[in-house]
Formats: structure tokens, sequence, C-alpha cells
């Protein structure tokens, strides 16, 4: 008899509370109205990309060539190409290209870089020299030079190009996340967990890890954006996926300024789409930094 | 000061040392042999005398430690060996290219800064108007637009309706200074305005940050005219961190400049690194390499000398 009155107590009690502090997310859309414009854009990018197969009026890699330089029309919505593919459904499959490389890489890039961070901060002495010295040749070459040098060793492709973005990564990452992890290895708590006897990688992954979860979320953000513009950009200078993997920047090169002024319409979607990706991804960015680090608000 | 400078270009050396170090063994990591791959890779069969040949040829049939001396006396003296692909002196390769980026990257810094700083600060002593969104909006699309497809967007325009394309040769500025600029004015513009986005996002916060200050408003209540405080007091104290950002992003224009020579047929730097690199030509990457990362370590060197004589609060010893 006394369960049902509980739980109407405890429905009494919160709901006027969840009518005064609506939910986070919510919360999160007013105050950033940017940043959740980007993420609506994100998640129908997704989308899309996970659906092209079914979203897609025609086959991407297919040649048609009694259909090439059709004009954006009813048929093929943005055109066709210079092989009579259609290029919405190049477009469709290339945010596919797109995501899966962004995700893929930043998430390892970010990653990576955060655990050596994090290492690097809390043993410091000379295992924080060496990797400081280290992050300090690597941040001194751009992102695009250093992913290019490492396709240079291991070759175009996919795979490689995930890897190479990855790479590239891995300084910016830990030297963001290692600032955070400072402050946080002279926090008292981690001074309690080593007085009670928890080893270094309990320490590093249980206790100072978690915490620099928010600067590790902003600068996945950021990665995100930065790899669909270094995929592009590699793709387009011949370095990245190859023909016939419909991807963004492999659609801009060669062809696109060949035919320009035939077929504009091959040149102007792609590098819309890129950029309105990378734009998502940058306003969300911004938006996150915002609302998790206040310090960093300007 | 003089003193300072002289310790800071000293200790340019060791990371200038450290850096030959890992592009080295960076491409010493090739699986495989560098020879024999690059030969290889255009699917054509070599005998085993060709690749040996061509091995002693570059000097890699040496022991590496070897190799990596044999490299550093000739960096000392300005030769970076000769390039797989060509055959020619990398130092040549590089000296022939060199003038055109270098027009190219000034002229974009050129148009970087005369549009950030007035933008920035517009946009800082405006905030929260409309101002301040346009330029909001101008920064956060500079990041987001690849410069690539801003010069096929230039190209595109220019064809259409000038029916003008890139020229295929390149006029040296003392040749014909109107032909030269017209040739690079549009590149520059395309791979400035990401550089004037990021510039003018540092001026917007440090000039936000200053106009915060306690002197600013002893400024206002003395009641100095606006010029006089906007000009005077804050934009000279914002400008700091503003010097900082335009001059390494200086040095990382190479990067894109790899994607913009390309779209307007620019035989630059940034041209012979994408070539080399879709050569394997690893001694010449080698070489470009260093370069890239001697130009970064070359502007934070000249960031810091500048930076001392902005502030006079830094003394360095």
């Amino acid at each position: 008899m006394a369960r049902p009155v509980a739980v109407d107590t405890v429905s009494a009690a919160v709901l006027p509370l969840a009518a005064v502090r609506p939910h986070p997310l919510r919360r999160f859309a007013r105050r950033y109205p940017l940043g959740a414009a980007g993420t609506f854009l994100i998640v129908a990018m997704l989308l899309l990309g996970i659906f092209a197969n079914r979203v897609a009026p025609y086959d991407p890699v297919a040649a048609d060539f009694g259909a090439m330089f059709i004009r954006p029309g009813p048929g093929h919505w943005f055109g066709t190409d210079a092989f009579g593919r259609d290029v919405l459904s190049r477009l469709l499959f290339g945010a596919r290209t797109a995501l899966v490389i962004g995700f893929a890489s930043s998430i390892i890039g970010a990653t990576i870089g955060a655990v050596v961070g994090v290492i690097s901060a809390y043993f410091g002495g000379t295992t924080d020299l060496v990797l400081q010295r280290l992050v300090d040749i690597l941040i001194s070459f751009p992102i695009i030079i250093l992913a290019m040098a490492i396709v240079a060793i291991l070759g175009t492709g996919t795979i490689n190009l995930i890897v190479a973005i990855a790479l590239s990564f891995i300084p910016r990452a830990e030297r963001v996340v290692r600032a955070s992890a400072l402050a946080i290895r002279a926090t008292v708590y981690v001074e309690a967990a080593r007085a009670i006897g928890a080893g270094h990688w309990r320490i590093i992954f249980r206790h100072m890890a978690p915490n620099v979860g928010a600067p590790y979320l902003v600068m996945l953000t950021a990665f995100l954006g930065q790899a669909i513009l270094l995929e592009a950009s590699l793709s387009f200078l011949g370095l990245g996926v190859s023909e016939p993997t419909p991807a963004w920047g492999l659609m801009l090169s060669g062809a696109a300024v060949n035919f320009a002024r035939q077929a504009p319409w091959m040149a102007i979607f792609p590098g819309l789409a890129i950029s309105i990706a990378v734009l998502a991804f940058n306003v969300l960015g911004d938006a996150l930094r915002d609302a998790l680090d206040p310090r960093l608000r300007t | 000061m003089s003193r300072y400078v002289v310790t800071r270009f000293l200790l340019m050396i060791p990371t200038l040392l450290a850096v030959a170090v890992l592009i080295f063994l960076l491409v010493r990591v090739v699986p495989g042999d560098i020879v024999e791959l690059r030969l290889v890779s255009g699917g054509t069969y070599v005998t085993k005398d060709v690749i040996q040949a061509e091995r002693a040829r570059l000097g890699l049939n040496k022991p590496i430690w070897n190799q990596f001396v044999d490299w550093m006396v000739g960096l000392v003296r300005l030769d970076f060996g000769v390039s797989m692909w060509s055959g020619d002196k990398i130092t040549h390769e590089i000296a022939i290219r060199l003038q055109l980026s270098l027009e190219l990257a000034i002229l974009a810094t050129i148009i970087a800064t005369v549009l950030a700083i007035p933008l920035g600060t517009l946009a800082a002593v405006r905030r929260g108007t409309w101002i301040d969104q346009a330029v909001q909006l101008f920064s956060v699309a500079g990041l987001a637009v690849p410069s690539f497809w801003l010069g096929i967007l230039m190209i595109l325009f220019f064809l259409t309706y000038f029916d003008w394309l890139p020229p295929l040769t390149f006029t040296p500025l003392w040749q014909n200074p109107a032909a030269n600029l017209a040739q690079l004015i549009w590149p520059a513009l395309a791979v400035g305005y990401r550089y004037s986005a990021v510039a003018a996002r540092m001026t917007r916060s440090a000039m936000l940050e200053v106009l915060r200050e306690d002197y600013i408003r002893t400024a206002w209540s003395k009641g100095l005219n606006r010029p006089v405080i906007l000009w005077r007091h804050a934009l000279r104290n914002a400008l700091l961190p503003v010097t900082t950002v335009i001059g390494l992003e200086f040095a990382f224009l190479i990067g894109g400049l790899v994607v913009t020579e390309q779209v307007f047929n620019l035989n630059g730097i940034g041209k012979l690194i994408v070539d080399a690199i879709s050569h394997r030509d690893y001694t010449l990457i080698q070489g470009l390499m260093l370069l890239v990362a001697a130009g970064y370590i070359l502007a934070n060197f000249i960031v810091d000398i500048v930076y001392a004589w902005l502030d006079p609060r830094i003394s360095y010893g």
C-alpha cells in the first residue's frame, strides 16, 4: 500500500522542478541556437549518409554515357557529371565517406592524444620532457603537411587516410589534454587516491581521464570539422580516397575545373557540401566550448 | 634586447637538429626499400642492378648513421641532396619556386591583416549588434570553406563573365608587376580568407578582453575621446596576441598553398610538395619537410622578437 503513495510523492516532487529546469539538451539549444543548428545538420548528414543507399535516386558509381552533363532539374536535382553519374547520389554517398573518415580519424587521434597527454602530465619529469619535445616538433608542421607525409609513407586509400589524419591529430590533442590534466593532477582527490595506495594506471584512467572529458569533447568536435576538410583536401590532391569511391574532395578535382563552363554544378554542389559539413561541426564545437568551459568564453 | 635576440637565435639550432633527426627517421620508416618503391610505383619491372645503381647514386647503400652525417654535412652547406624523381638538385628545385610561394604568402598576409584587424575591432566595439554577428559569420565561414573550392569558384566566375583562365606561366614581379599581381591576387585571396577569419576572431576576442580593463574605464572617465581610447589605448594592447596568430599562421600558409597552387596552376612550393608525394620522391620529401619546419621555427623566432619589442614588460635576460 505504501508503494503507490511513494511513487506519487516522487512524481509530484519532480514535476514542478522539471518545469523550472528544462531538459539540459533543451537548455543548450535555447542558449546556443547556432550549436543546435549545427547538431541538427550533423544528425541530418548522419542519417543521409547511413541510409544513402535508400535515399540516393541513382547508383553513385555507375556511368551512364547517355546522360552526361545533364543540368540540374527534375530528373537529376543536382545534375550529372562527365560520366553521367548523378551528382546528388554521389554527394549522399560522399557524406558516408566523409563521416566515416571524419569520425574514425578524429576519435582515434583525439583518444590516443588524450591518453598520452594525461600520461605526460601525470608522470611529469623526464617522460613529460621527452614527450613535449617530440610534440613540439610535430606541431611545427601544418596538419595537412603532416598528413601528406604520412600518406607518402603508407600510400593512399581509405584506411591509410584515416591513419594519416589520426596521427596528425595526436600531437595537437596531446597538448590540449595535457594542459587540463596538469591542473587535475594537482587536485586533492588525486592526492587522496595516491594516499590510499592507488596504482599509476588506476589514477590515470579512473581519476584523471574522466575529468578531462570536457576539453576532450570540445576538441573532438573541432577535429571532426578539420578531418572532413582534410579528407576533402587530400582527395582533391589525389592523395586521399581514389576513384570510383564517391568523395566530395574527389568530385572537385580535375573534372570540375575542366568542365567549369559546361557544367558549373559539378563544382558548386560538392564544395557546398564540404562547407556545410565543416561549418556544422565548427559551430557545434564553439557552442560546446562555451557551454562546457566558461573560462574560454569571449 | 640584443642579448635576448642572440640567445633566442642560438636556441633554434637544437630544435632544427631534432626536427632533422625526426624527418630523417620518418623517411626510413617507409616499409620496404624506398628506391624499389619509387622505381616500381609506375608498375614497371626493374632489375636488381638498376635498383643497386640508384641506391649507390643516392648514397642509400651506406650505413644509416653515415647517411645521416652525409645529409647533415650537406645541409650545413645548404645542399639538400638530389631529387629521386627529376635527378635535379633539391636546392635548385626549391629555389626556382620559392619566389612565387613567398610572394603569394606575403600577399595573403597583407590581405588577411587588412581585413582582419578592422573587422575584429569593429565587431568587438559593436559587440552584440548585427555588425558583430556579420563579422562572426564571416570568420565562421572562413574556417569552413575549403580554399581550393573558393579558388574553383573564382575561376568559374572569371571564366563565365570575363573569359579569363589562370595563365599557364608565371610572370615574375620585376618583369611585369601588373601581370604578376593580376595572376597572384586571386589565389592570395583564396588562401587569405581563412587566414583573415582566424585573425579576425583573435582580434575580436583580444579587443573584448582589453576593453574590460581598468585603464580603459579610466580613459573613458577622464573624458578622452573615442578614437584615442580605441586606437591608442585598446587596439595597441590587443594587437599582441594578434601578432602571434598572424606570425604563426604565416608559417602555416604552406598548408593552404598546397591546394591553392594546384587550383590556380601555379608552380610553387605547395605544388612541389604535392608532386613529391605523388611521385614518392623521398629525398625531396625529406628536404621539403625540413624547409616547412624551418619556416615555422623561424616564424616563431620572429614572433618572439617582435613580442619583446612591442611589449616592454617582456625582458628576458
